[in-house]
Protein backbone atom coordinates (compact mmCIF):
# COMPACT_ATOMS: atom_id res chain seq x y z
CA UNK A 1 0.00 0.00 0.00
CA UNK A 2 2.80 2.66 1.04
CA UNK A 3 5.10 1.31 -2.07
CA UNK A 4 1.31 2.19 -4.11
CA UNK A 5 1.17 5.16 -3.07
CA UNK A 6 5.47 5.96 -3.51
CA UNK A 7 4.33 5.03 -7.15
CA UNK A 8 1.57 7.60 -7.25
CA UNK A 9 3.38 10.71 -6.17
CA UNK A 10 6.33 9.71 -8.36
CA UNK A 11 3.95 9.78 -11.13
CA UNK A 12 2.29 12.94 -10.24
CA UNK A 13 5.16 15.03 -8.62
CA UNK A 14 8.06 13.61 -10.24
CA UNK A 15 11.63 12.52 -9.20
CA UNK A 16 12.40 15.63 -6.61
CA UNK A 17 11.67 15.21 -3.34
CA UNK A 18 10.87 19.05 -3.12
CA UNK A 19 7.96 18.80 -4.78
CA UNK A 20 6.08 16.06 -3.18
CA UNK A 21 3.80 17.03 -0.82
CA UNK A 22 5.42 17.31 2.99
CA UNK A 23 2.63 14.47 4.19
CA UNK A 24 4.34 12.24 1.62
CA UNK A 25 8.06 13.15 2.11
CA UNK A 26 8.46 10.84 4.71
CA UNK A 27 7.59 8.36 2.24
CA UNK A 28 10.05 9.21 -0.38
CA UNK A 29 12.79 9.28 2.39
CA UNK A 30 11.84 5.24 3.35
CA UNK A 31 11.53 3.89 -0.66
CA UNK A 32 13.87 6.25 -2.13
CA UNK A 33 17.28 4.16 -1.49
CA UNK A 34 15.20 0.56 -2.13
CA UNK A 35 15.62 -1.18 -5.56
CA UNK A 36 11.89 -0.79 -6.61
CA UNK A 37 11.37 2.83 -5.27
CA UNK A 38 15.05 3.61 -6.86
CA UNK A 39 13.54 2.29 -9.77
CA UNK A 40 9.99 4.27 -9.88
CA UNK A 41 11.90 7.78 -9.24
CA UNK A 42 14.33 6.90 -12.21
CA UNK A 43 11.58 6.71 -14.81
CA UNK A 44 10.14 9.63 -13.09
CA UNK A 45 13.48 11.75 -13.57
CA UNK A 46 13.40 10.67 -17.16
CA UNK A 47 9.96 12.90 -17.20
CA UNK A 48 11.59 15.30 -15.43
CA UNK A 49 14.43 15.39 -17.58
CA UNK A 50 12.51 15.70 -20.65
CA UNK A 51 10.64 18.93 -19.35
CA UNK A 52 13.75 20.75 -18.15
CA UNK A 53 14.68 21.02 -21.66
CA UNK A 54 12.46 23.79 -22.14
CA UNK A 55 14.16 26.56 -20.89
CA UNK A 56 12.21 30.13 -21.07
CA UNK A 57 14.44 33.40 -22.00
CA UNK A 58 14.79 36.20 -19.26
CA UNK A 59 12.11 39.40 -20.70
CA UNK A 60 14.07 41.92 -22.39
CA UNK A 61 14.29 45.42 -21.11
CA UNK A 62 12.21 47.00 -24.38
CA UNK A 63 9.37 44.69 -22.45
CA UNK A 64 9.55 46.13 -19.14
CA UNK A 65 9.72 49.69 -20.25
CA UNK A 66 7.03 49.16 -23.23
CA UNK A 67 4.75 48.26 -20.25
CA UNK A 68 6.03 50.75 -17.65
CA UNK A 69 5.48 53.29 -20.84
CA UNK A 70 1.86 51.83 -21.11
CA UNK A 71 1.35 53.36 -17.67
CA UNK A 72 1.51 57.07 -18.86
CA UNK A 73 0.45 56.33 -22.34
CA UNK A 74 -2.01 58.27 -24.00
CA UNK A 75 -5.00 55.89 -23.80
CA UNK A 76 -4.45 55.90 -19.65
CA UNK A 77 -4.33 59.50 -19.70
CA UNK A 78 -7.71 59.47 -21.82
CA UNK A 79 -9.21 57.29 -18.76
CA UNK A 80 -8.22 59.10 -16.06
CA UNK A 81 -8.81 62.30 -17.94
CA UNK A 82 -12.54 61.06 -18.35
CA UNK A 83 -12.78 59.64 -14.54
CA UNK A 84 -11.59 63.70 -13.26
CA UNK A 85 -14.25 64.98 -16.05
CA UNK A 86 -17.15 62.63 -14.51
CA UNK A 87 -16.28 63.67 -11.24
CA UNK A 88 -16.44 67.73 -11.81
CA UNK A 89 -19.50 66.63 -14.56
CA UNK A 90 -21.14 64.96 -11.06
CA UNK A 91 -20.18 67.99 -8.90
CA UNK A 92 -21.31 70.90 -11.09
CA UNK A 93 -24.59 68.87 -11.31
CA UNK A 94 -24.87 68.81 -7.76
CA UNK A 95 -24.17 72.28 -6.92
CA UNK A 96 -27.12 73.39 -9.64
CA UNK A 97 -29.45 71.09 -7.67
CA UNK A 98 -28.94 72.67 -4.68
CA UNK A 99 -28.61 75.32 -5.44
CA UNK A 100 -32.16 75.24 -7.42
CA UNK A 101 -33.83 74.27 -3.97
CA UNK A 102 -32.53 76.65 -1.87
CA UNK A 103 -34.25 79.15 -4.03
CA UNK A 104 -37.21 77.73 -3.94
CA UNK A 105 -36.99 77.17 -0.54
CA UNK A 106 -37.02 80.84 -0.28
CA UNK A 107 -33.53 81.90 1.30
CA UNK A 108 -32.38 85.53 1.54
CA UNK A 109 -29.25 85.23 0.41
CA UNK A 110 -28.74 81.41 -1.19
CA UNK A 111 -25.15 81.62 -2.50
CA UNK A 112 -24.08 82.42 1.23
CA UNK A 113 -26.36 79.71 2.48
CA UNK A 114 -24.48 77.51 0.22
CA UNK A 115 -21.24 77.73 0.56
CA UNK A 116 -21.47 78.67 4.23
CA UNK A 117 -24.19 76.77 5.60
CA UNK A 118 -27.84 78.84 7.47
CA UNK A 119 -25.25 78.43 10.88
CA UNK A 120 -23.09 80.57 9.98
CA UNK A 121 -25.79 83.11 8.68
CA UNK A 122 -27.43 82.99 12.25
CA UNK A 123 -23.20 83.43 13.66
CA UNK A 124 -23.12 86.79 11.49
CA UNK A 125 -26.45 87.69 12.72
CA UNK A 126 -28.08 87.54 9.68
CA UNK B 1 1.09 48.46 -4.59
CA UNK B 2 0.03 51.20 -1.85
CA UNK B 3 2.06 53.34 -4.11
CA UNK B 4 1.11 52.02 -7.08
CA UNK B 5 -2.80 52.88 -5.81
CA UNK B 6 -1.35 56.30 -6.02
CA UNK B 7 -0.35 56.30 -9.50
CA UNK B 8 3.44 56.50 -8.45
CA UNK B 9 4.94 55.24 -11.87
CA UNK B 10 8.28 54.51 -10.51
CA UNK B 11 6.22 52.24 -8.23
CA UNK B 12 4.95 50.79 -11.13
CA UNK B 13 8.02 50.60 -12.84
CA UNK B 14 9.27 48.49 -10.05
CA UNK B 15 6.66 45.85 -9.66
CA UNK B 16 7.25 45.38 -13.28
CA UNK B 17 10.67 44.80 -13.49
CA UNK B 18 10.37 42.17 -10.07
CA UNK B 19 7.50 40.25 -11.69
CA UNK B 20 7.92 40.58 -15.05
CA UNK B 21 10.49 37.55 -15.68
CA UNK B 22 8.01 34.37 -13.47
CA UNK B 23 4.35 35.72 -15.06
CA UNK B 24 6.29 35.81 -18.84
CA UNK B 25 7.81 32.41 -18.37
CA UNK B 26 4.71 30.76 -16.27
CA UNK B 27 2.04 32.36 -19.25
CA UNK B 28 4.65 31.43 -22.07
CA UNK B 29 4.19 27.77 -20.55
CA UNK B 30 0.85 28.25 -20.14
CA UNK B 31 0.17 29.40 -24.11
CA UNK B 32 3.56 27.28 -25.71
CA UNK B 33 4.47 30.84 -27.63
CA UNK B 34 6.06 34.16 -26.71
CA UNK B 35 4.66 36.85 -28.72
CA UNK B 36 0.94 35.66 -27.26
CA UNK B 37 2.70 35.53 -23.80
CA UNK B 38 3.89 38.55 -23.93
CA UNK B 39 0.92 40.55 -24.84
CA UNK B 40 -0.70 38.77 -22.46
CA UNK B 41 1.56 39.70 -19.82
CA UNK B 42 1.39 43.03 -20.98
CA UNK B 43 -2.61 43.43 -20.49
CA UNK B 44 -1.76 41.78 -16.99
CA UNK B 45 0.48 44.69 -16.08
CA UNK B 46 -2.09 47.50 -17.51
CA UNK B 47 -4.72 45.64 -15.08
CA UNK B 48 -2.77 45.85 -12.14
CA UNK B 49 -1.57 49.50 -12.75
CA UNK B 50 -5.37 50.63 -14.04
CA UNK B 51 -6.86 48.33 -10.97
CA UNK B 52 -4.73 49.41 -7.97
CA UNK B 53 -6.91 51.54 -6.40
CA UNK B 54 -9.15 48.78 -5.76
CA UNK B 55 -6.37 46.47 -4.26
CA UNK B 56 -7.36 44.85 -1.41
CA UNK B 57 -3.91 43.07 0.18
CA UNK B 58 -5.12 39.64 1.45
CA UNK B 59 -2.89 37.87 -0.35
CA UNK B 60 0.70 38.54 -1.43
CA UNK B 61 1.10 39.93 -5.04
CA UNK B 62 2.60 37.19 -6.99
CA UNK B 63 -0.62 34.82 -5.55
CA UNK B 64 -2.89 37.36 -6.83
CA UNK B 65 -0.99 38.12 -10.28
CA UNK B 66 -0.83 34.03 -10.41
CA UNK B 67 -4.55 34.41 -11.16
CA UNK B 68 -4.56 37.26 -13.41
CA UNK B 69 -2.82 35.83 -15.64
CA UNK B 70 -3.96 32.14 -15.18
CA UNK B 71 -7.39 33.44 -16.21
CA UNK B 72 -6.22 35.86 -19.35
CA UNK B 73 -5.00 32.38 -20.58
CA UNK B 74 -8.21 30.55 -19.84
CA UNK B 75 -9.89 33.56 -22.34
CA UNK B 76 -6.88 33.35 -24.99
CA UNK B 77 -7.34 29.45 -25.01
CA UNK B 78 -11.31 30.12 -25.96
CA UNK B 79 -10.22 32.41 -28.38
CA UNK B 80 -7.60 30.45 -29.86
CA UNK B 81 -8.32 26.87 -30.47
CA UNK B 82 -4.53 26.06 -30.29
CA UNK B 83 -1.12 27.29 -29.62
CA UNK B 84 -0.19 29.34 -32.88
CA UNK B 85 3.51 30.00 -32.68
CA UNK B 86 5.85 28.06 -34.78
CA UNK B 87 7.27 24.89 -32.38
CA UNK B 88 10.80 26.27 -33.84
CA UNK B 89 11.07 29.50 -31.99
CA UNK B 90 14.48 30.25 -31.13
CA UNK B 91 15.24 29.41 -27.22
CA UNK B 92 18.07 31.11 -25.16
CA UNK B 93 21.43 29.95 -26.41
CA UNK B 94 24.07 30.44 -23.19
CA UNK B 95 27.28 30.60 -25.22
CA UNK B 96 26.54 27.08 -27.61
CA UNK B 97 27.58 26.12 -30.37
CA UNK B 98 25.17 26.50 -33.40
CA UNK B 99 24.76 22.19 -33.22
CA UNK B 100 24.21 22.58 -29.29
CA UNK B 101 21.43 25.29 -30.03
CA UNK B 102 19.71 23.20 -32.69
CA UNK B 103 19.57 20.24 -30.82
CA UNK B 104 18.19 22.19 -27.88
CA UNK B 105 15.75 24.30 -29.50
CA UNK B 106 14.49 20.87 -31.04
CA UNK B 107 14.11 19.13 -27.62
CA UNK B 108 12.15 22.29 -26.18
CA UNK B 109 10.21 22.38 -29.04
CA UNK B 110 8.99 19.05 -28.44
CA UNK B 111 8.17 19.67 -24.94
CA UNK B 112 5.92 22.67 -26.22
CA UNK B 113 4.77 20.45 -28.52
CA UNK B 114 3.79 17.55 -26.04
CA UNK B 115 2.88 19.71 -23.21
CA UNK B 116 0.41 21.84 -25.80
CA UNK B 117 -1.13 18.61 -26.48
CA UNK B 118 -2.24 18.35 -22.97
CA UNK B 119 -6.01 19.63 -21.96
CA UNK B 120 -5.78 22.62 -20.56
CA UNK B 121 -6.02 22.00 -16.66
CA UNK B 122 -3.46 18.94 -16.80
CA UNK B 123 -0.81 21.54 -18.52
CA UNK B 124 -1.82 24.43 -15.93
CA UNK B 125 -1.12 21.77 -12.78
CA UNK B 126 2.52 20.93 -14.31
CA UNK B 127 3.59 24.07 -14.92
CA UNK B 128 2.36 25.33 -11.90
CA UNK B 129 3.58 22.56 -9.69
CA UNK B 130 6.51 21.51 -11.93
CA UNK B 131 7.99 24.40 -13.30
CA UNK B 132 6.58 27.17 -11.17
CA UNK B 133 6.84 25.13 -8.03
CA UNK B 134 3.84 26.22 -5.98
CA UNK B 135 2.76 24.35 -3.32
CA UNK B 136 -0.18 21.88 -4.02
CA UNK B 137 -2.49 24.10 -2.02
CA UNK B 138 -1.59 26.85 -3.63
CA UNK B 139 -1.91 25.22 -7.27
CA UNK B 140 -5.03 23.56 -6.33
CA UNK B 141 -6.55 26.88 -5.22
CA UNK B 142 -5.64 28.70 -8.57
CA UNK B 143 -7.27 25.78 -10.35
CA UNK B 144 -10.36 25.70 -8.06
CA UNK B 145 -9.87 21.76 -7.33
CA UNK B 146 -9.30 19.63 -4.40
CA UNK B 147 -5.44 18.46 -3.72
CA UNK B 148 -6.56 15.08 -4.91
CA UNK B 149 -7.98 16.59 -7.78
CA UNK B 150 -4.78 18.17 -8.25
CA UNK B 151 -2.77 15.56 -8.40
CA UNK B 152 -5.68 13.35 -10.41
CA UNK B 153 -4.44 16.29 -12.84
CA UNK B 154 -0.48 15.74 -12.75
CA UNK B 155 -0.54 11.97 -13.07
CA UNK B 156 -2.95 11.96 -16.04
CA UNK B 157 -0.54 14.77 -17.18
CA UNK B 158 2.89 13.43 -16.76
CA UNK B 159 1.27 9.92 -17.91
CA UNK B 160 0.50 11.30 -21.33
CA UNK B 161 3.46 13.23 -21.64
CA UNK B 162 5.38 9.98 -21.23
CA UNK B 163 3.29 8.44 -23.53
CA UNK B 164 3.48 10.82 -26.30
CA UNK B 165 7.45 11.14 -25.82
CA UNK B 166 7.36 7.27 -25.72
CA UNK B 167 10.25 6.89 -28.04
CA UNK B 168 12.59 9.82 -26.54
CA UNK B 169 12.03 8.68 -22.68
CA UNK B 170 12.53 5.13 -23.14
Amino acid sequence: MTLDRFRDCAGAYGADRRRWPADAQPLYDRFARAAEGAAILAAAERTDRFLDAWQTGAPDDALAQSIAARASGPRVRRRIAWQATAFAAAAVIGFVIGFAQARNDGGADVVTQLLLGPASMRGIGL
Amino acid sequence: MAAVARQDARAYARLVERHLGWSLRFVERLVGGRADAEDLVQTAFLRVWLGASRWEPNAKFSTWFYRVLYNLCMDHFRAHTAPTEALDEAIPDGGQSSEERLAGSQRAARVRAALAALPERQRAAIVLCYYEERSQAEAAALLAVSEGALESLLSRGRAALKKHLGRELH
